[in-house]
């Protein structure tokens, strides 16, 4: 391991005793002994703030668990096909095909039952079944290939949204079979797996998890020069510069451009942060053969001669994103050792001395942008953001903001209780975390049931201007009960920050619920160590607290004394769709 | 190698070295259940960069038998 275990035990008792955010339960249920997971799972969480928690169901009781724990936050299932009867991987290759039969239904409704019963967890990562550790070193395939490949097919065929399926033979060819397992300790208690392999496990599950707090990365920054292509552009000239797949030092920089453009079509800020005469980059990102990357991929440019910390300051002001969303990639010690010591947020790689390893360090970091809830969404978001970059210049060139706003033709379109945007309202209570009153998740089976039942209404909202659609950015989730609303969710991308398009939208919510014969609406805002922003939002919108517990503060708004806000710069046109 | 033992047992046991006694066994640390004594292996293993067959580990419940186990390993 890369710490040792003991170690990882000490650091980790430490990292918790200091850690008062929520605790955030992970349930891993087995049917093997697995109980080192525990804590090496738990470490690389609690190392970036996350109050993991982890345990081990009862020992192959997988079905039963399921059940009672699915109330966890994340589940792990290792269920080993050698197990799934005692002595299945000699046994299978000696069974009748009724036996067979037998054996893989069983297993096949046990699967159902699971996933049934797992069905309103957020996340659940099970093992794709396998056959490496007993097989691998046959050259034919027996009958326990034949089941496993039947069983993982089902997998695949029930798969629900939440659920993600683990290649664990991807950790037997990182770090072999022999480094993964011992046999010492299987036949007399059921352990197999050694602490490199579940180091290797663990770290490749983590962004699953973090992806949910919003910690997914979301921009990539490049330098240019012998970083998007060999050579000095200011020194070699355009025709000196090479990333062409042609040619022997060109082809590497075509791979990463490749990986990054596809990066940007799954959503991912690329941006440019160089030091270099802009109009000459421009030219070449326009003009030059070989070059991968569009204008059309290239979200924001900061080609000028500042130095690079403040340019990535400005980045993330400018698409309102976090510092610690960002990753940035230069070929100079010099620059990431600045990047580093002035802004510890931001991830920096570093390409390499020897260039034919500069694709294989690009590709083992892009799980960094891994998202559980990759929706069609995210296309649109860097059209978005870069719709963003033009407004903020547009800005300079207006008076008043208020002037600039009504220029904007800013247009809101609410939709209520509509199907087809389950999926983006879940993903947005997982992702937000700053214009966020109460920070509640939500998988897409609890915001399916809000849409359907009476109880709760759900408002999403999509707003566009002049210069583009941000697509869904809001929503608020409000339950019913006779004159009286709560406001349950309320949140808002922070893309569209800065227009009061929230305050819109909470006036527009509070009249509907008016229409419903609401008289009272209640609500409040949850502290957490993002959202301060919005410490004081009902307060503004005109709403009265009645309890200030620190961490809590509730408030209430009888309607008829509702003041409006009356922004008329903002047209508003309702959608429902069931 | 004492002194590292007990370390090693105090994290896996989560209890303070400086409370383990030379004469602790699995009967008198709480939590030196069976799952522990797997955990409190592979620590050892690490740490001495030693392996214990499946035999030798049934009979390590004991600070003193660990002690003179690894000192049979690592001369």
């Amino acid at each position: 391991m890369e710490i040792k275990y003991s170690e990882l035990l000490k650091l980790n008792k430490e990292l918790k005793e200091g850690n008062s955010s929520e605790e955030y339960n992970i349930k891993i249920l087995s049917n093997i002994i697995v109980n080192q997971l525990t804590q090496i799972v738990e470490y690389p969480l609690q190392k970036i703030g996350v109050n993991a928690i982890a345990s081990c169901g009862n020992f192959d009781n997988i079905v039963q668990d399921s059940i009672q724990f699915n109330k966890s936050n994340c589940v792990l299932i290792f269920w080993e096909l050698c197990n799934i009867v005692d002595g299945f991987q000699y046994k299978s290759n000696l069974l009748t095909e009724s036996e067979k039969f037998a054996i893989i239904e069983k297993t096949k409704s046990e699967i159902d039952y699971t996933l049934t019963n797992l069905n309103s967890t957020s996340i659940v990562v099970i093992n794709y079944f396998s056959t490496t550790v007993f097989n691998h070193q046959f050259i034919g395939r027996n009958n326990y290939d034949v089941i496993c490949r039947e069983l993982n097919n089902y997998l695949e065929s029930k798969k629900t949204q939440n659920v993600v399926l683990f290649d664990i033979d991807k950790i037997f060819a990182k770090i072999s079979v022999s480094s993964s397992v011992d046999f010492r300790n299987y036949y007399s208690s059921k352990t197999l797996y050694t602490l490199d392999f579940f180091e290797a496990y663990s770290t490749m599950i983590t962004p699953i998890i973090t992806s949910v707090f919003g910690k997914s990365k979301k921009a990539l920054i490049f330098d240019c020069d012998n970083t998007l292509w060999k050579g000095i552009l200011g020194e070699d000239g355009e025709s000196g510069i090479d990333m062409s797949g042609k040619s022997a030092k060109g082809v590497f920089f075509e791979e990463v451009q490749f990986m990054a453009k596809e990066l940007a079509s799954r959503g991912v800020i690329i941006g440019l942060n160089s030091k270099n005469n802009p109009e000459d980059v421009k030219k070449v990102i326009n003009n030059h053969e070989s070059m991968s990357l569009k204008e059309s991929d290239i979200v924001i440019e900061k080609v000028n001669w500042n130095d690079k910390v403040s340019n990535l300051q400005d980045i993330a002001k400018e698409l309102n994103i976090g510092l610690d969303s960002i990753v940035f990639i230069d070929d100079s010690d010099f620059e990431i050792n600045l990047v580093k010591k002035y802004l510890q947020e931001v991830y920096t790689i570093k390409v390499p001395q020897n260039l034919y390893e500069y694709p294989a360090i690009f590709r083992k970091n892009i799980d960094l942008f891994y998202s559980i809830l990759s929706t069609k969404d995210d296309v649109a978001r860097v059209k978005s953001y870069k719709d963003q970059v033009v407004r903020e210049q547009a800005k300079n060139s207006y008076g008043s903001i208020n002037e600039y706003l009504e220029s904007l033709d800013l247009e809101m379109i609410i939709y209520i209780d509509h199907k087809d945007l389950i999926e983006r309202m879940a993903q947005l209570t997982q992702k937000t975390n700053q214009f966020n009153l109460t920070t509640k998740r939500y998988t897409f089976t609890q915001v399916e049931e809000f849409v359907k039942t009476n109880q709760y209404i759900t408002f999403a909202f999509e707003v566009n201007d002049k210069f583009g659609r941000f697509g869904i950015t809001g929503e608020s989730f409000v339950s019913i009960n006779d004159y009286e609303a709560t406001i349950d969710t309320f949140l808002m991308s922070c893309r569209v920050l800065g227009r009061n398009i929230e305050f819109k939208f909470l006036e527009e919510l509070v009249l509907y619920l008016e229409t419903k014969g609401i008289k009272k609406i209640k609500s409040s805002y949850v502290k957490t160590q993002k959202n301060q922003q919005v410490e004081d939002f009902y307060e503004r919108a005109g709403f009265t607290l009645t309890g200030d517990f620190g961490e809590l503060k509730n408030y209430e708004l009888i309607i008829k004394n509702q003041k409006k806000v009356a922004i008329n710069y903002i047209s508003v046109k309702y959608e429902r769709k069931n | 190698m004492k002194e590292k033992i007990k370390e090693i047992m105090a994290a896996v046991f989560e209890i303070n070295a400086a409370d383990i006694k030379d004469s602790d066994d699995s009967t008198t640390i709480p939590n030196w259940d069976s799952l522990n004594q797997m955990n409190l292996i592979v620590a050892l293993e690490e740490e001495f960069n030693v392996r214990f067959e499946d035999d030798e580990i049934v009979e390590l419940t004991s600070l003193k038998a660990i002690e003179n186990s690894l000192d049979s390993k690592t001369v």
